[in-house]
């Protein structure tokens, strides 16, 4: 969607309700927000992967990727992670404040390429909000599908997001879920070690497979590696970048990993169009 | 300046294991240019020069080096790194020392006594800049410019930059080898561009530091050519509180200045860079060397001459002065 | 469009009229020179080189609001941008500048406060006729005489400017002068030819740019770009003065219970430019950050819009301290395996 307007001007919007999905220092809060503005509501469309500019008036913006898949209607969800002067300030907000939200910006999951093929998602930490979306959408259009397969890994289980959403999903016929912590908990049932090893414990086939993957640089290095081991062509792998952004129109110029912006021609890239680009994974 | 005497003694320093690089000066790509040069080999050492035109301070590299997370698994490299100071520039390497910014054992001093240096821009009216590279030498207590393949004998008082007209320390304070011998020190003159500002009522003192920082770029130049401004989360960058706004205004842009300012008050060892990179022209060595000047007047106080003394902020005496204080 | 003449004689009334429509022209303020306003019966110089600040500070400025916005009011209040002005004395690379610059701030999402004051402003443009020591417009698709992103061309013919429209706007301006300008005739625009000629044989420096933006990619890991950023301070003295260098940041001011998003230059050539909240940095020292300015320039914008974002005006050569020189760094590129 072109913005017809003035592109840096955002859109108030209403939080509905807010929750962690983490605690500690660097916690995770999800805000599920609505606009303001009917004719907004009606005109905004995203596509999975996409991001927004969410932000408060008076301290500032931040890109974070629209963790809802537009098969979710009549609102928007945004998990931020505490780290910076603009996160801090939206932690701060609770159901019933405003914040403001410019977009959707960038490309998106190739939804409609992927038709018929196994989707395969590798997440860890904050790394699964970007994912969830492609996730969600695959749950409400299975028939279009042939499967849906979940690793995601965090350092403890009070890091995971979305816990009760892959309960949930568990149970959904054709979905597959793995999770994994760093280091063992007293009662916690499920695989103990790095995202990229439970793929190589989970050694799911290449056979008309999408490989998703995004978390910490050093993870997605890992998980890269390890796709390619499991014979992943570069084409079948696919992953959504995050750099330091202002206008998120491909102006202001401080995203670029070598000749690509990742706000405009991102921030969804398979790897066969990263590998050659050496900044990518800096 | 014998330069095969440096040369040789650069030579001799890179060629030591535990030498990273050797900082010094060559020729620059045109004009009367010089460029800060590391030398890693000997066979480097070819390209050193020494002329009244490495005016630089090259002390500013010690810090302004970024330091890498080590990857796991691989050692620091602890070598350490040698360079060559005018006596200006070794004021800046002693006040590091004094700060504990620097190590000394990570640091050799290559002290050059320095006959003064040339503001090439009080030259280049005369004598425009070249494609070619001109040199410089000293001659006598005068310079002599090879321009477009002419020797041009340039007097002294024409060209001479003003830190060097105000120099109380033409010879390097400290250093591990010297190459050259001492020069005669001469008398500073009168700094006129801080008695102008004295002369200003305070009014008039306003006016015209809101014409210079008016036109302040904001292009920190001044800050990262600094050897003293070597905060690695300086005040200015920060976000998150903003105590200085990004925006490019007159309020701003004193903040910035005068945050600078005092933070180099006692600590300035006026090498006069500040000034030198400004693109704008802004007379930055008045602000610093008028601070300097209350320390050293009212305080009996010189920053940078000894390694071993302590910060002046630390060097309280129940007799300082104190008849500003409200 | 029209050739017309200025005999020098009319050139007080021609800016004195001109700066009735909110006029810039080339000024030393402060020891500094930039495009400064002209008032009503101000003498407008035309000297020759160029100025430090380039004239992309008046269509971009260096800080600017994007909107207010107060407490408990809805809505965001926009800053007026409407006033039409005139560039006077803008140097043919400075408004190849603006034209390459255009078309980043065209791409897809348009940019309403740049394009504002595009269009609000008629762009005279001056020939150079003695080039500056670091000038090479040449070797980068520009000249001494090149007509791009302006509006008017203005020639020194000595006893009189030729003064050439190339666009509706630039006409249209030249037409309310009609009264001052004679047409020029066939001899005024040999002469101009042969002046923009002499011009750029007197161009001193050069690098050949042909296969340089082919040559970047395959350099990435070359050690030239630790010889050359060895020295850089990491200032934005390269960036905020080159007129092509449009990166900005965007920040919130607030006093009491009022405040206003604005952007403002910002400069690749900092640290804080690409790092992340975390602590991590793409760009961890000055070799990347100089690596990504070059790579910009000569392969990034050539990729994306067809063009060097470079116009050889020389500026980021003239005023590095520390003698950080493009055409040196082109060279190198050049001759690296």
């Amino acid at each position: 969607m072109k913005n017809q307007g003035n592109p840096y001007i955002p859109h108030t919007a209403t939080i509905v309700d807010t929750w962690y999905e983490t605690g500690g220092e660097r916690c995770i809060k999800t805000f599920k927000v609505v606009f303001d503005d009917p004719a907004v509501r009606e005109s905004w469309s995203h596509r999975p992967g996409q991001c927004a500019m969410i932000g408060v008036l008076g301290v500032g913006e931040s890109m974070i990727s629209i963790s809802s898949s537009p098969t979710e209607e009549g609102y928007l969800r945004f998990s931020v992670m505490k780290a910076g002067k603009v996160t801090t300030a939206l932690h701060q907000l609770e159901a019933g404040d405003k914040m403001t939200v410019r977009g959707p910006y960038g490309n998106s999951f190739p939804v409609e390429e992927w038709k018929g093929k196994k989707i395969l998602t590798i997440g860890g930490g904050i790394g699964q909000a970007p994912l969830r979306p492609i996730v969600e959408y695959v749950k409400a259009n299975m028939k279009d599908y042939a499967g849906l397969t979940m690793i995601y890994g965090a350092r403890t289980s009070g890091d995971l997001c979305f816990k009760n959403e892959f309960a949930e999903a568990a149970k959904c016929e054709g979905v597959c879920c793995h999770l994994s912590i760093d280091v063992a908990e007293e009662g916690w049932p499920h695989y103990v070690g790095f995202v990229p090893s439970l793929l190589m414990e989970v050694s799911p086939s290449p056979e008309n497979t999408i490989a998703i993957t995004c978390g910490p640089p050093i993870m997605i290095r890992f998980v890269l590696e390890n796709l390619k081991k499991l014979n992943f062509a570069d084409e079948q792998i696919y992953t959504t970048l995050e750099n330091r952004m202002k206008c998120g129109i491909g102006k202001c110029g401080r995203c670029n990993a070598g000749h690509l912006y990742v706000c405009k021609d991102g921030p969804v890239f398979s790897y066969a169009q990263l590998k050659n680009v050496p900044e990518a994974f800096a | 300046m014998d330069l095969n005497k440096l040369r040789e003694t650069a030579a001799g320093i890179v060629s030591r294991e535990d030498v990273k690089y050797l900082i010094g000066w060559r020729r620059g790509t045109f004009g009367y240019r010089v460029s800060p040069y590391f030398i890693e080999d000997a066979a480097g050492v070819e390209e050193l020069i020494f002329s009244p035109l490495c005016i630089s301070n090259l002390a500013t590299y010690l810090t302004l080096v970024e330091r890498l997370p080590v990857p796991r698994g691989q050692q620091p490299d602890e070598r350490k790194v040698a360079l060559l100071v005018k006596g200006c520039d070794s004021r800046a390497v002693n006040q590091l020392l004094v700060e504990k910014g620097i190590n000394r054992d990570r640091v050799i001093v290559v002290g050059l006594p320095c006959p003064g240096m040339v503001d090439w821009k009080l030259l280049a009216e005369k004598y425009p800049e070249t494609e070619a590279p001109v040199e410089m030498r000293w001659q006598g207590d005068d310079f002599l410019l090879v321009h477009n393949g002419q020797e041009i004998v340039v007097p002294r008082a024409e060209a001479l930059a003003e830190k060097c007209r105000l120099c109380r320390h033409p010879n390097p304070v400290i250093s591990d080898a010297t190459v050259g011998e001492p020069v005669q020190p001469w008398e500073p003159a009168e700094d006129s561009g801080v008695g102008e500002i004295e002369a200003k009522s305070a009014p008039e003192r306003w006016a015209y530091w809101e014409e210079q920082f008016s036109k302040c770029l904001r292009c920190y130049s001044c800050r990262n050519v600094c050897p003293l401004c070597y905060c690695e989360d300086c005040i200015l960058d920060r976000l998150n509180p903003t105590w200085v706004n990004r925006a490019f205004n007159f309020s701003e842009n004193t903040a910035f200045h005068l945050a600078r300012a005092f933070h180099l008050a006692g600590r300035c060892i006026e090498c006069g860079e500040c000034e030198r990179v400004c693109p704008a022209g802004i007379p930055l060595g008045r602000l610093n060397r008028k601070l300097a000047k209350t320390v050293r007047e009212e305080y009996g106080f010189e920053p940078g001459l000894d390694a071993e003394g302590e910060p002046f902020q630390a060097s309280y005496r129940p007799e300082d002065p104190e008849e500003f204080i409200l | 469009m029209s050739a017309m003449l200025l005999p020098k004689d009319k050139w007080p009334e021609f800016t004195g009229r001109l700066a009735g429509k909110n006029l810039f022209a080339p000024a030393l303020q402060g020891g500094i020179k930039k495009f400064a306003p002209v008032a009503a019966g101000d003498t407008v110089t035309l000297d020759e080189g160029n100025t430090t600040v380039p004239p992309k500070a008046l269509l971009f400025p260096q800080t600017e609001t994007l909107f207010r916005f107060a407490e408990g009011e809805e809505g965001m209040e926009l800053p007026a941008i409407d006033e039409a002005a005139v560039l006077l004395g803008v140097r043919p690379c400075d408004a190849r500048a603006m034209a390459i610059v255009d078309k980043l701030f065209r791409w897809d999402y348009e940019d309403p406060y740049y394009l504002k004051r595009r269009e609000l402003a008629t762009i005279i443009g001056l020939a150079c006729s003695e080039p500056c020591l670091n000038c090479f417009c040449t070797s980068v698709g520009g000249g001494p005489a090149s007509t791009e992103g302006l509006d008017i061309l203005m020639v020194d013919l000595g006893e009189s400017y030729l003064l050439e429209g190339l666009t509706d706007k630039g006409q249209a301006l030249l037409d309310e002068f009609k009264d001052l300008l004679q047409e020029a005739g066939a001899d005024a625009l040999q002469r101009k030819e042969q002046l923009a000629q002499e011009a750029a044989a007197k161009i001193k420096r050069s690098v050949d740019t042909a296969g340089i933006p082919e040559a970047l990619p395959g350099l990435w890991e070359d050690p030239l770009w630790q010889r050359v950023s060895a020295a850089c301070l990491g200032c934005g003295i390269c960036t905020y003065l080159c007129p092509t260098c449009h990166c900005f940041d965007i920040q919130d001011e607030v006093e009491g219970a009022a405040g206003r998003r604005c952007r403002m230059w910002d400069s690749c050539m900092y640290a804080e430019y690409t790092k992340h909240t975390s602590g991590h940095n793409p760009r961890p020292t000055r070799r990347e950050r100089t690596r990504n300015r070059i790579n910009h320039k000569y392969s990034y914008y050539v990729d994306k819009f067809g063009v060097i974002a470079c116009v050889g005006c020389g500026r980021c050569s003239n005023l590095c301290p520390v003698n950080i020189d493009l055409i040196d760094i082109l060279r190198q590129v050049k001759a690296a395996p």
